[in-house]
């Protein structure tokens, strides 16, 4: 069973490497989603939002919205961690101490 | 995790840092149009100071009320970020459209300046928060199963 | 897609990293590596061009590892193989 998933591994990892050279360059402004887009954030961003970084300007401004909900599943990602590991005392459980630790053992 | 962490030196060392990790991470959140940094970024800076607090003084201390009810401030984050979109659709704009904030600038980029900072506010509210509030419950667990045994 | 030098080296230490963090007994050592891939990565954000991703990955790199070693204190450090 471990000898297949290594076999599993290398041959997926032989296969992304081979389609590797069919990408395109990082940051050129040529390839697919890249022709439009960034073309005009570059031309106008910064008159139009007035901050010289265009990252804050992208994430912040043209892409508010996707930032608003970004930030409420982290917030909701905090939340669930935290009931998740929420201590409660003993009293609140029902099961003795020995029991407990009988439990816990196996 | 109770205790007190180590004795004098530790002592006076954190009481130095601290406020510079404070204000680098102010210094990143308002400058983050112009430098790289931004809203994420000063969020995980602000609570990396909090987590130096908690670990060196331990849980029982007296400044453990900084950030007590960190699961309170990560919502209030939430709702400024909220709040600055819902200000625009009130007066007569589209959700987090910049231009109908009520403030008197002369040009639109001012409005778009204030609509960011007020928004990068409200994401380092709320990451600043939130990490604080996994660690608080990361060590009330560990504390449990500390005196479990 | 062409890839600097530089770039390749970091990217095969990150695989050495991630084998070491998989086939490893320690659990602490293994935070270590943790830290040590969060660290590798952020560089290679930087290389590509983007330093607030570099930024933010170096502070969340940091905070993990601060979880992970608190919460090492109730698992037992050495695991079985």
């Amino acid at each position: 069973m471990k000898k297949l998933c290594v076999a599993l591994i290398i041959l997926a990892t032989v296969i992304c490497c081979s389609f590797a050279g069919a990408l395109p360059q990082i940051g050129s402004h040529v390839a697919g989603p890249n022709i439009y887009l960034s073309r005009y954030y570059i031309m106008n961003g910064e008159e139009e939002t007035g901050s010289k970084n265009l990252v804050t300007a992208v994430l912040a401004d043209y892409r508010g919205f996707d930032t608003l909900c970004e930030t409420t599943v982290l917030f909701l990602a905090g939340l669930t961690t935290a009931v998740i590991l929420y201590k409660r005392t003993r009293e609140e459980r029902d099961v003795p101490r020995d029991q407990e630790k009988r439990r816990r053992k196996r | 995790m109770k205790r007190r962490f180590g004795g004098m030196i530790l002592d006076c060392a954190f009481r130095i840092m601290i406020p510079f990790m404070v204000l680098y991470g102010l210094y990143v959140l308002l400058h983050g149009e112009h430098t790289p940094g931004g809203g994420f970024q000063a969020g995980g800076m602000i609570a990396i100071a909090i987590v130096c607090v908690r670990l060196i003084l331990g849980t029982q201390s007296n400044l453990r009320d900084l950030g007590a009810k960190a699961a309170l401030w990560a919502g209030v984050g939430t709702f400024i970020y909220l709040l600055t979109g819902l200000v625009c659709v009130l007066r007569g704009g589209n959700f987090l459209e910049y231009e109908y904030l009520p403030f008197f600038f002369q040009e639109a980029a001012q409005y778009h300046k204030a609509g960011i900072m007020l928004i990068e506010t409200g994401v380092t509210v709320c990451v600043a928060a939130t990490i604080v509030n996994i660690l608080d419950a990361v060590i009330e667990r560990v504390d449990e199963d500390d005196s479990d045994d | 897609m062409q890839i600097l030098m530089v770039e390749g080296v970091f990217l095969i230490l990150l695989i050495v990293i991630t084998l070491s963090i998989i086939l490893n007994r320690d659990l602490l050592a293994t935070v270590v590596m943790f830290c040590a891939f969060s660290f590798c990565a952020s560089l290679l954000y930087l290389i590509m061009g983007a330093p607030d991703v570099a930024f933010t990955e170096a502070v969340i790199g940091v905070v993990s590892t601060v979880f992970f070693v608190i919460l090492l204190r109730s698992v037992d450090r050495w695991c079985k193989k």
